[in-house]
C-alpha cells in the first residue's frame, strides 16, 4: 500500500511521524518528570518547556525533512523520470545531472546510462536506416536488372498461378493487347499450355535437388508462339512453413518461334542440298566407274582424273551426309529424361484413350525431348490398340542410346501403315507436330520387327543415353549476388590490400599419407570461398581424386577414402585443373598451407598450372594472435575460438576446410586490433614470427 | 552347287534411270541374268513372280517405299531365299539399322563405287553358293 506512494510523500511521511513520535517522547518526558514532582506551581514551566522543546525539535526536524526533500528525494525522482522519458519516450537531450549533487555517483551513472542508451538507439537506428536503403537499393537493381533481362520471367505458385512477371513476359504471352497480357494471380496455363510445364514441374519434384533446372518447350494458347523455357523450383524455405508445402517455381521464357523457323528453314536447305547433289553424284560415280572399267574407251590419264575427281566427290557428299546426320539432333541441346519418368508419361496418356500399355524400363536417363517422345509413343499405343493385346513399352541400353520397344500380341503393323501414323500431327501443345519431326528431331528411326512368338515390335532408338547411377548428394549451388562488389575499390596490389577486401579460397586436402616426396597423392580437395568478409555458402569445391595408387589402411582410417570411392573419381590432373580455376583470383588459406600446397605444387606439371596464388597459413595467424605458447592445432583453434566441427565432417576435406574458413574469419578482427591491416602486414607479421612463408609467397 | 550351271538372277528395284544404266552394265558384265523395275508398286508382285536370288532395292521409290517392299518379302515365307541389298541416298545410321532389322541382307548408301556394289553383290550372292 504504501509502496503505491510517491517518494517524495513517504519521506515526508517518514519525516512527519519522526516529529510526531518526538513530540509524544517530549510530552512523555516532562509528563513523567512532573509526575515525579508533583508540584502545581511547576506546571506551567514544564509546559513552557514542553511547548519550547516541540517546536525547536519540529523545526529541526522540518529543516532536515526540507533538505532531505530537495536533495535526495526530489533529485532521485527527476533522476527517475529523466531516465524514463529518455527509456520510453526516446527524449534524446543529456539528463540533467547537476541536481543530484548529493546523491553521489547515482547521477553520473544515471546520466551514461541515458548516454548509452541514446547512442546504442542512435546506433541502432543508423544501422537499420542504413540496411533499410541498402536493402531498396538492393530491391531496385534487381527490378532493374529483372526488367531489362531480355528474357520473359515468371514466378508461379504450386498450382501454377502468377505470382510475379516481369516487362517481357507480357511482350511474350500476351502479345500486342495489353489487355490479354498476364495477371497476378492468374492461371499460367490461361497462357501456356500445360503439358511440357506439369511434365517439367514434376520431373524436378522428382529430383527434388533445388540447383536442379528443367530446359522445355512450350507454346502459348493464343498465337501458337514456341518459347523455350527453363523450369527452377523456388528453394523450400520460400515454400511455405515446415517446407511442407509443395515448392513454387521460376519460368524463364525464351521466344524461339523464329529460330525454329530459321533453324527449319536452314534444315531443309542443308538437307536438300544433299539429296540433290547426292543422286547426280551417285549416278555421275556409277557411270565413270562403268566407263573406267571399258579399257580403251578413255584415254588413260583422263580415265584416273575423272575417276578420282568422281570418287572424291562422293567421299565429299557421304561425310557432309554423315557429319550433318550426327549434328542433326545437336542443334538445339535436348534434356536428359529418366527413362521411368518417360515410360509413365506414356502409360498416363495412353491411358487416357482407354489404352494399357504395360512398362518395363531399365534405370538409364535419356536424351530426348520427353514430351515429344511420351507424345509420339502413346499415339502409337493407341494406334496400335485395336485388335492387339498386351501392349508393353521395354527401354533398353543400345550401344551409346536406349532402345524404346513398344511390343504387342497380335498382327504386325505395316511399313506403309507406320508411315502413314507419323505423318499425322501429334498433340504436343506446338503446332504442326508430327510423328515424323520427332523422329528428325531426335535423328533417328521408327521400325517394326517381328517379336518373339506371336507378336511384334515397334523399335525406336534414342542416340544418348547414361545409365542412371545413385544420385551424388548435390552440391549447393545458386546464383550468388553482392552488389558491394561492384563498389569495392581494388586494391593496387594484393600486398597494400586491406585483408577484409580480398577474396579467399580457404581449402583442405586429404592425402594418401604425410610425404609428397616419397609417393604420396591427394585423394580428395575441397574449399570454400570467402568474399568481402563472407563464407559464400554456395561457392564449394568438393571433389574425390583418384591418387593412381593405393590408399594405406592407416590413411582411410583417418580420413574414411577408400580405394573403391576413388576409383570412378577423375585424377589429379583434371581435378586440380578444376581447382585451380575455383581458386583464380584467390588468396590461398589452409591449416598448416605448406602441407597442402606442397602436394598442389608437385602437380602443376600434370595440373597444366601454376598454384602461385598468395597464401595465409592459419597456424602462422593462430601463432600471431594467441603467442607462440598455444596449441596451433585445427581442434585446438576451432575450441578456442568456439567454432565446432561436427564429427562426421572432421577429417574430411570439407568439413576442416570449412571449419579453417571460419577460424580464418574470427582471427580476421583479432589481428585488425593489433594494427595488422593489409595483407603485407600479415606477412611482416609472420616473417617476424620465425616459421616463414617465404616459400609460399617469395 | 546343284544351281551351278543357273545364271544367278538379279531384280533392279530403281527409278534413276541413269544408275540403273551403270547398274545394268555391272550385272551383264558380272554375268547375272537381271531386269529392272523403275517403280515400287508392283515390285513385289514381280519378285514373287520371278523369284530372283537378289533384290537390289532402292529405298526411295515412288508410291511405295522400299521398306515396304522390303517387309513385305520377308513377311512371305516362300520368298525366304531371297537376298535383299537396300541402295539408298539417305545413309543414315540409323536407317541402315532400320534396313537390316526389316529383313535386309545388305545396304549400301549412294554414292558408292562400283567395285564396292560388286563386292557386297559378291558377298550376297557367293554365301548362298556356299550353303
Amino acid at each position: 500500500m504504501i509502496t503505491r506512494l510517491g517518494l517524495r510523500l513517504r519521506v515526508f511521511m517518514f519525516f512527519a511521524a519522526l516529529a510526531l513520535g518526538n513530540l509524544a517522547a517530549i510530552g512523555l518526558g516532562l509528563y513523567f518528570g512532573y509526575q515525579r514532582i508533583a508540584d502545581p506551581e511547576l506546571i506551567s514551566a514544564f509546559v513552557q518547556g514542553a511547548i519550547i522543546a516541540g517546536f525547536a525539535m519540529l523545526g529541526l526536524i522540518t529543516w532536515m525533512w526540507f533538505l532531505f526533500d530537495q536533495n535526495v528525494a526530489h533529485p532521485i525522482e527527476q533522476l527517475a523520470s529523466g531516465i524514463r522519458a529518455r527509456t520510453h519516450a526516446e527524449v534524446a537531450s543529456d539528463i540533467d545531472h547537476t541536481a543530484g549533487r548529493y546523491l553521489g555517483d547515482l547521477a553520473p551513472a544515471a546520466l551514461a546510462v541515458t548516454q548509452h542508451l541514446a547512442s546504442t538507439r542512435e546506433a541502432l537506428s543508423e544501422a537499420v536506416q542504413r540496411e533499410t536503403t541498402h536493402l531498396v537499393q538492393l530491391k531496385d537493381r534487381l527490378e532493374a536488372l529483372l526488367s531489362d533481362v531480355p528474357v520473359g520471367v515468371l514466378l508461379c505458385t504450386p498450382e501454377h498461378q502468377l505470382v510475379f512477371y516481369n516487362g517481357h513476359a507480357v511482350d511474350l504471352l500476351g502479345g500486342l493487347e495489353v489487355a490479354q497480357g498476364p495477371g497476378l494471380d492468374r492461371r499460367l496455363f490461361d497462357y501456356l499450355h500445360p503439358a511440357t510445364i506439369e511434365l517439367a514441374y514434376a520431373r524436378l519434384r522428382e529430383i527434388n535437388d533445388a540447383d536442379a533446372a528443367s530446359d522445355l518447350l512450350c507454346a502459348t494458347t493464343g498465337s501458337a508462339k514456341v518459347l523455350a523455357a527453363r523450369m527452377r523450383l523456388l528453394a523450400d524455405d520460400a515454400a511455405g512453413p515446415g517446407g511442407q508445402m509443395p515448392p513454387g517455381y521460376v519460368l524463364t521464357l525464351r521466344d524461339v518461334t523464329g529460330d525454329l523457323a530459321a533453324h527449319e528453314a536452314r534444315e531443309a536447305l542443308v538437307a536438300e542440298f544433299l539429296d540433290r547433289v547426292r543422286r547426280p553424284a551417285a549416278n555421275l560415280q556409277s557411270v565413270i566407274g562403268v566407263l573406267a572399267e571399258q579399257k580403251g574407251l578413255l584415254p588413260e590419264g583422263l580415265e584416273g582424273a575423272l575417276s578420282s575427281e568422281a570418287a572424291s566427290l562422293a567421299h565429299a557428299v557421304n561425310e557432309l551426309a554423315a557429319r550433318h546426320d550426327a549434328e542433326r539432333a545437336n542443334w538445339r541441346p535436348l534434356p536428359m529424361v529418366r527413362a521411368s519418368d518417360l515410360t509413365e508419361a506414356i502409360r498416363v496418356r495412353a491411358a487416357v484413350d482407354g489404352v494399357t500399355v504395360a512398362l518395363d524400363a531399365a534405370a538409364l536417363i535419356l536424351r530426348c525431348e520427353g514430351f515429344e517422345i511420351a507424345a509420339l509413343l502413346a499415339a502409337l499405343a493407341v494406334r496400335l490398340a485395336p485388335g492387339r493385346r498386351d501392349l508393353a513399352l521395354h527401354v533398353t541400353e543400345d550401344g551409346a542410346g536406349a532402345l524404346l520397344a513398344l511390343s504387342w500380341l497380335g498382327a504386325p503393323v505395316a511399313v506403309s501403315e507406320l508411315d502413314r501414323w507419323l505423318d499425322a500431327p501429334l498433340e504436343v501443345g506446338l503446332a504442326n507436330v508430327t510423328g515424323r519431326r520427332v523422329l528428325q528431331t531426335h535423328a533417328t528411326e521408327i521400325w517394326p520387327e517381328p517379336g518373339a512368338g506371336v507378336g511384334a515390335r515397334l523399335c525406336l532408338p534414342l542416340r544418348e543415353a547414361r545409365r542412371a547411377h545413385k544420385r551424388p548428394a548435390p552440391v549447393l549451388r545458386s546464383v550468388v549476388y553482392d552488389f558491394d562488389l561492384m563498389f569495392k575499390e581494388r586494391a593496387a596490389s594484393v600486398m597494400e590490400a586491406r585483408l577484409e577486401d580480398l577474396t579467399y579460397v580457404v581449402f583442405d586436402t586429404e592425402t594418401t599419407g604425410l610425404l609428397p616426396a616419397q609417393g604420396d597423392e591427394i585423394v580428395q580437395i575441397a574449399g570454400v570461398r570467402i568474399v568481402n568478409g563472407r563464407r559464400l555458402e554456395k561457392e564449394v569445391f568438393d571433389s574425390l581424386v583418384n591418387p593412381g595408387r593405393p590408399i594405406p589402411p592407416g590413411s582411410t582410417e583417418v580420413h574414411g577414402i577408400t580405394d573403391a570411392m576413388v576409383a570412378e573419381a577423375p585424377g589429379i590432373a583434371e581435378v586440380g585443373r578444376r581447382f585451380h580455376a575455383f581458386a583464380k583470383g584467390a588468396v590461398l588459406v589452409a591449416h598448416n598451407a605448406p602441407f597442402d600446397v606442397e602436394f598442389l605444387r608437385r602437380k602443376q606439371a600434370a595440373i597444366g598450372a601454376v598454384f602461385d596464388h598468395p597464401t595465409l597459413d592459419t597456424v602462422l595467424l593462430s601463432a600471431v594472435v594467441f603467442g607462440q605458447g598455444e596449441q596451433h592445432g585445427l581442434d585446438a583453434l576451432t575450441h578456442r575460438l568456439g567454432i565446432t566441427i561436427a564429427e562426421e565432417a572432421r577429417h574430411t576435406a570439407i568439413g576442416d576446410a570449412l571449419a579453417t574458413a571460419d577460424a580464418f574469419l574470427k582471427l580476421l578482427p583479432s589481428l585488425k586490433a593489433r594494427g595488422i591491416v593489409t595483407f603485407g602486414d600479415v606477412l611482416r607479421e609472420v616473417r617476424r614470427h620465425g616459421r616463414l612463408l617465404k616459400d609460399l609467397n617469395g | 552347287m546343284a544351281d551351278g550351271d543357273r545364271k544367278r538372277r538379279v531384280l533392279v528395284v530403281e527409278d534413276e534411270d541413269n544408275i540403273a544404266i551403270a547398274l545394268d552394265y555391272l550385272l551383264t558384265r558380272e554375268g547375272y541374268d537381271h531386269e529392272r523395275i523403275a517403280s515400287g508398286a508392283g515390285a513385289a508382285e514381280r519378285i514373287r513372280a520371278s523369284r530372283p536370288d537378289l533384290v537390289l532395292l532402292d529405298v526411295m521409290l515412288p508410291e511405295v517405299s522400299g521398306y515396304e517392299i522390303c517387309q513385305d518379302i520377308r513377311a512371305d515365307p516362300g520368298l525366304a531365299g531371297i537376298k535383299i541389298l537396300m541402295m539408298t541416298a539417305r545413309g543414315s545410321a540409323m536407317e541402315r539399322r532400320k534396313g537390316l532389322a526389316l529383313g535386309a541382307d545388305g545396304f549400301i548408301a549412294k554414292p558408292f563405287e562400283l567395285k564396292e556394289l560388286r563386292a557386297e553383290v559378291r558377298r550376297l550372292l557367293g554365301s548362298e553358293e556356299g550353303m
